[in-house]
C-alpha cells in the first residue's frame, strides 16, 4: 500500500476564457524528487492549486495512492498526506516561528475541540508531545534561535525555511514546494538543496516548481515542462536539457531571473 | 510586560475578591456590571479577536441567556442557578445554527448579518413572540439567588456569583490559548488559506468559536438577570453589540486591554455622571483617537506563548 | 389590488431614498473597502441642518427658490462634513488593519449622532412643510406630490451619477481607484482627490436623502440615522456592495419589500423580514445581486 504515487490525467483548469492548465498528465513516483518547470504564467502554480484542493479542476482526474482526490477540500488533501508551501510565502506573520510550526501539528494532535475549554491529563500530554515535535523541526531546519520571534519580522530566506518546517511538521508523504528557492541567495539555495535531499531521505516524495534551472537540474530526478498549460516535454534533467522544444520555449526565453 | 502579567494579574484578582466588601451598594452594583460586561467582552473576543470574525451581534447571545434565565425562573419556577446549563447551551446551539449558514461570508457581510440577528432578536422579544418574553417591558420580579436552600439576597452574593463566572471565563480563555482549538482560531484569523492548507477545517473552528462565545455570553446573561431580577429588551440592543465590538478592538484583544475597555465604557460614565449626555459623544471621539494613535488597540495581544524549553539561550528575538 | 398599488407607490418612494443613501455607502466601500458607519448619521444630520437653514437662514420661506436653496446649502454643509470626516477619521487609518477603520467609523457615527443630540436636543423635531400637501386619488390609490418629487428627483440624481461615473474622465478615475488603488496611483491618478470627491458626492446624495426623509416622514430624531443607514447599507449589500447600479437596484428592492411587508403582514416585523431577506440573498449570492464573485489569486 505504501506506494505513494500521484497520477494526474488530463487535468484542465480554466479561468473564464483562459485555459491555465490544459489536459495535463504526469505521474510522480514514490520517493522521487519531481520538478515542474515552465515560463512565467505557464500554469505551474495552478496545477499545484488543483492538486491541493484550492481550485477544483474542471476536468481530468487526480489520483493519489489509488484514490481520486479531485474535489476534496484543502484540509482533506492534507489529511491524505499532501502538504504544500506557497510561492508567495503565507505564514501566520504575527505569530512566532514555533507557533507557525505548531500549526503543522494540527492534524496530528489528538485533542478534540472541547479540550479548548477543559484540559485533561491526556490533552496536556498531547500538547507537550507536539511541542516536542516542533522542537525537532526547529532543530532540523536550524530555526531554534528564532523560536519565539514573530515570523513577519524575519528575513525572507528564513521565512521560507519556516514555511517548509511548518509543512514538514505535518509529516507528509508528499511535499509540494512552489518555487522554494525564489528570493534566496546562493548560499541559502545550497542549503535548501541539502534540506530537500534530507527530506527525501526521510521517505517523503517531493514535487516542486522551480525557476532556477541550475537548481532544477541538480535536485530533480524527473521533470515535466509545461507552457501555456500544456506539457511540452518530460524526462530526466539530462534529457530535458537537450530537448529542442524546451530550449526554445523555456530556456530560450530565460531572461527573467527573479 | 512579562512581570505585569505575572504579578499584576493575580494582584488584580485579589483586589477584585476583596473589593466589594469596601464598597457602598451603588458602587457594588457598578462593580457587578463591570464583571458581567467583562465576561461578555471576553466572549466577544473569542469570536472577533481570536477567530477574527466580524461579529456585531454579541448582545444577542447575552440577551438570550438573560431571557432564558428570566423565563425559566418566572414561568417555570426554576431556581436561578439551575437555569445556568440551559442559558449556556441554548445560546451555544443558536451560535452554531446561526453561524453555520453565514460563516463563509466575507468580513463585512458577516458583520451586517450579525447586526441583523441582533435586531431580529430584539424585535422578537419586543413583539412578545409566544407570549413569554413580556414584550417591551420585559420580565421582572425574578427570585433571588439560592444555594442549597439558603437564600442569598444580598448584592454581595450577586457580586461573588459574577466574580465566579469571570474566573471561570478567564480559566476557559487560558485553556483555549494552550490548546489545538485555540491556536486554530489564531491561524484561521491570520491567514485563512494557509490554515486550510495545513489541514485545519476552518469552518468547524469558526462555528466552534461562535458556539463558545455564545455560551459564555449566555452565562453572563444569567448573571445580568440575577443582578436586576429583571430583563428587558433595551439592555441587549444592537448598540450594546457595537460597544462590545469596540471594546475588543480598542482594547487590543488582550486581557488587560479588554479590562481597560470595559472600564472606560461602563465604569467611567458612572464616575462622571454629570457628563451623562456627553457620554457617547466622548466615546465616539475616544474610539477614533484610540484607533489613530494605536491602530492595533491600546494594549495589543501578544503572541509567543510557547513552552520555555523551546526558547534557546542565544535568542534575542522575543 | 388597491393595497398593492398603494404599497407600490410607497415602496418606490422609500426605495428611492434608500437608494440615494446606499450610493454613499457603496461608493466609499468601492474605493476604500470601508463601511462608513457615519453615513447614516450624516443623513440624519442633514435633515437637522435643513431644518436650521429653514428657520434661521431662510426666515421660514417656502418659495421654490428657498426650497432649492435649502437643498443646496444642506448638501454643501454635509459635503464639508464628509470631507472633514474622511480627513480626520479615515485617512490616518488607510494603512492600518481594516478593523481599526471600522471602529473609527463607528466612533464617528456615535459622535455625529450624539452631536446632533447635543445641538438639537433628544426630542423629536418636526421638519417644515416645504412642499405643498397635494394629493391625487387615482382609483383609491393616494399619491402625494412629495412622493412624485422624491421619486423623480432621486431617479434624476442616480442617472446623473451613473453617467458621471461611466462617461467622464473623473468617473473613469473613480472606477480605476475602486479596482486597484495602487495601480491607479501609478497611472497618475490622485487617489486622495478621488476619495475626497467620493465623500463629496456620497455626502451630498445622503444629504438629499436626509431632507427627503424629513419631507416625507416629517418627524426627525437624532438617532434615526442608524435605522435609515442600516437599511441603506443593506440595500447596498443586496445589490452588491461597491456596485453603483447595484445600490439603486437594492434600494428600490428593499423599499418595495418593506412596503409590501407593511401592507400585507405588519410593520412590527419589518426589520426581521428585511434581515431574513438579506441573509437568504447572501446565502444564495454571497456578493449580492450584481456584485461580481471574486476569486483571489494564490
Ligand atoms: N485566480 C485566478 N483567476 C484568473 N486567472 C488566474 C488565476 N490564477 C492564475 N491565473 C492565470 O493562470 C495563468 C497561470 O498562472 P500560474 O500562477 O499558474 O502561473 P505560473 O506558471 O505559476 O507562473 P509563475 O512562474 O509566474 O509563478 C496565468 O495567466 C494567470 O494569470
Ligand atoms: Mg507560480
Amino acid at each position: 500500500m505504501a506506494h505513494n504515487e500521484l497520477i494526474l490525467t488530463d487535468v484542465t483548469k480554466r479561468f473564464g476564457g483562459l485555459t491555465a492548465v490544459d489536459a495535463l498528465s504526469f505521474k510522480v513516483d514514490s520517493g522521487q524528487i519531481y520538478g515542474i518547470i515552465g515560463p512565467n504564467g505557464a500554469g505551474k502554480t495552478t496545477v499545484f492549486n488543483c492538486i491541493t484542493g484550492i481550485y477544483k479542476s474542471e476536468e481530468g482526474s487526480i489520483n493519489w495512492r489509488g484514490e481520486e482526490i479531485r474535489g476534496l477540500t484543502p484540509y482533506q488533501i492534507v489529511d491524505c498526506g499532501i502538504v504544500r508551501t506557497f510561492q508567495t510565502i503565507r505564514l501566520f506573520s504575527q505569530m512566532s516561528v514555533a507557533e507557525n510550526i505548531m500549526s503543522g501539528r494540527h492534524i496530528k494532535s489528538k485533542q478534540s475541540w472541547w479540550h479548548g475549554i477543559i484540559h485533561t491529563p491526556a490533552s496536556r500530554r498531547d500538547e507537550l508531545d507536539n511541542w516536542h515535535k516542533v522542537e525537532e523541526q526547529l532543530d532540523f531546519f536550524q530555526l531554534s534561535e528564532f523560536a519565539a520571534t514573530p515570523t513577519g519580522s524575519l528575513p525572507y530566506g528564513i521565512q521560507r525555511r519556516v514555511e517548509m518546517a511548518r509543512a514538514m511538521a505535518v509529516e507528509p508523504t508528499l511535499l509540494i514546494l512552489d518555487e522554494p528557492a525564489a528570493g534566496l541567495n546562493d548560499n541559502e539555495t545550497l542549503r535548501l538543496l541539502e534540506t530537500i535531499f534530507k527530506i527525501r531521505d526521510k521517505g517523503v516524495t517531493v514535487l516542486l516548481i522551480e525557476h532556477d534551472m541550475d537548481m532544477v537540474m541538480e535536485v530533480t530526478d524527473y521533470l515535466t515542462v509545461i507552457n501555456f498549460g500544456k506539457k511540452i516535454a518530460d524526462g530526466t534533467p539530462a534529457e530535458i536539457q537537450n530537448n529542442p522544444a524546451v530550449i526554445e520555449a523555456y530556456l530560450g526565453s530565460e531572461d527573467d531571473d527573479e | 510586560m512579562k512581570n505585569l502579567e505575572r504579578f499584576g494579574f493575580p494582584a488584580l484578582i485579589v483586589v477584585m475578591a476583596i473589593m466589594p466588601n469596601l464598597l457602598n451598594p451603588r458602587w457594588q452594583a457598578v462593580a457587578i456590571t463591570f464583571l458581567i460586561f467583562t465576561v461578555v467582552a471576553l466572549s466577544q473576543d473569542i469570536i472577533l479577536g481570536k477567530a477574527g470574525m466580524f461579529n456585531m451581534g454579541q448582545a444577542l447571545f447575552f440577551g438570550m441567556g438573560a431571557y432564558i434565565t428570566a423565563i425559566l425562573n418566572s414561568q417555570y419556577g426554576w431556581p436561578l442557578l439551575a437555569t445556568i446549563p440551559v442559558a449556556i447551551l441554548l445560546p451555544a446551539l443558536f451560535g452554531v445554527l446561526l453561524s453555520g449558514p453565514i460563516i463563509h461570508l466575507r468580513g463585512d457581510y458577516l458583520l451586517v448579518v450579525t447586526i441583523g440577528f441582533n435586531i431580529v432578536f430584539i424585535q422578537v422579544v419586543q413583539n412578545n413572540l409566544g407570549g413569554i418574553t413580556g414584550g417591551p417591558n420585559g420580565i421582572f420580579g425574578l427570585d433571588s439567588l439560592s444555594l442549597f436552600g439558603t437564600q442569598l439576597t444580598s448584592q454581595l452574593a450577586v457580586y461573588y456569583f459574577a466574580f465566579a463566572v469571570l474566573l471561570l471565563t478567564l480559566g476557559i480563555m487560558r485553556n483555549l490559548e494552550k490548546s489545538k482549538a485555540g491556536r486554530a482560531l489564531h491561524y484561521l484569523r491570520e491567514d485563512h488559506l494557509a490554515a486550510e492548507s495545513i489541514g485545519i477545517n476552518t469552518r468547524v473552528y469558526k462555528i466552534f468559536a461562535f458556539a463558545l462565545g455564545a455560551g459564555i455570553a449566555g452565562l453572563a446573561g444569567t448573571v445580568f438577570a440575577t443582578q436586576y431580577s429583571a430583563v428587558s429588551p433595551e439592555a441587549f440592543e444592537f448598540i450594546q453589540s457595537v460597544l462590545f465590538f469596540s471594546i475588543v478592538l480598542v482594547g487590543g484583544s488582550s486581557m488587560p486591554g479588554i479590562l481597560l475597555g470595559v472600564f472606560m465604557m461602563f465604569v467611567l460614565p458612572e464616575i462622571f455622571r454629570e457628563f451623562a449626555t456627553w457620554r457617547f459623544f466622548i466615546f465616539g471621539f475616544a474610539m477614533i483617537l484610540a484607533m489613530i494613535l494605536r491602530p492595533r488597540g491600546i494594549w495589543p495581544a501578544t503572541f509567543g506563548k510557547i513552552p520555555k524549553f523551546l526558547i534557546k539561550e542565544s535568542n534575542h528575538g522575543a | 389590488m388597491d393595497i398593492f398599488l398603494q404599497q407600490l407607490a410607497n415602496g418606490l418612494t422609500i426605495g428611492s431614498i434608500f437608494a440615494l443613501v446606499a450610493l454613499g455607502y457603496t461608493m466609499v466601500y468601492g474605493v476604500m473597502k470601508l463601511i462608513n458607519f457615519a453615513h447614516g448619521d450624516m443623513v440624519a444630520a442633514s435633515a437637522f441642518v435643513g431644518l436650521t437653514i429653514y428657520t434661521q437662514v431662510m426666515g421660514q420661506a417656502t418659495s421654490l427658490v428657498a426650497v432649492i436653496a435649502i437643498f443646496f446649502l444642506s448638501a454643501a454643509v454635509m459635503a464639508c462634513v464628509g470631507i472633514i470626516l474622511e480627513r480626520l477619521a479615515y485617512r490616518p487609518l488607510r494603512e492600518a488593519p481594516r478593523l481599526s477603520a471600522v471602529v473609527s467609523a463607528l466612533g464617528a457615527s456615535l459622535m455625529i449622532q450624539n452631536g446632533i443630540m447635543l445641538i438639537w436636543g433628544p426630542q423629536m423635531r418636526i421638519f417644515p412643510e416645504l412642499i405643498p400637501q397635494v394629493y391625487w386619488d387615482i382609483n383609491g390609490v393616494v399619491i402625494s406630490l412629495i412622493q412624485v418629487l422624491i421619486l423623480v428627483l432621486s431617479l434624476g440624481l442616480m442617472i446623473a451619477l451613473y453617467l458621471f461615473v461611466e462617461k467622464t474622465r473623473m468617473g473613469a478615475a473613480i472606477r480605476a481607484s475602486a479596482i486597484d488603488q495602487d495601480a491607479a496611483r501609478l497611472m497618475g491618478i490622485n487617489v486622495n482627490r478621488i476619495i475626497a470627491i467620493i465623500f463629496i458626492i456620497g455626502s451630498s446624495l445622503g444629504a438629499v436623502g436626509g431632507l427627503f426623509i424629513g419631507l416625507y416622514y416629517r418627524g426627525i430624531t437624532f438617532n434615526m440615522g442608524w435605522q435609515y443607514g442600516l437599511y441603506a447599507f443593506i440595500a447596498a449589500i443586496l445589490g452588491g456592495i461597491g456596485n453603483i447600479p447595484g445600490a439603486m437596484l437594492g434600494g428600490m428592492m428593499l423599499g418595495l419589500f418593506q412596503a409590501f411587508i407593511a401592507g400585507y403582514i405588519s410593520s412590527t416585523w419589518a426589520d426581521a423580514f428585511t434581515f431574513i431577506l438579506l441573509i437568504l440573498i447572501l446565502i444564495v449570492r454571497p456578493t449580492g445581486l450584481l456584485g461580481e464573485r471574486v476569486a483571489g489569486k494564490v
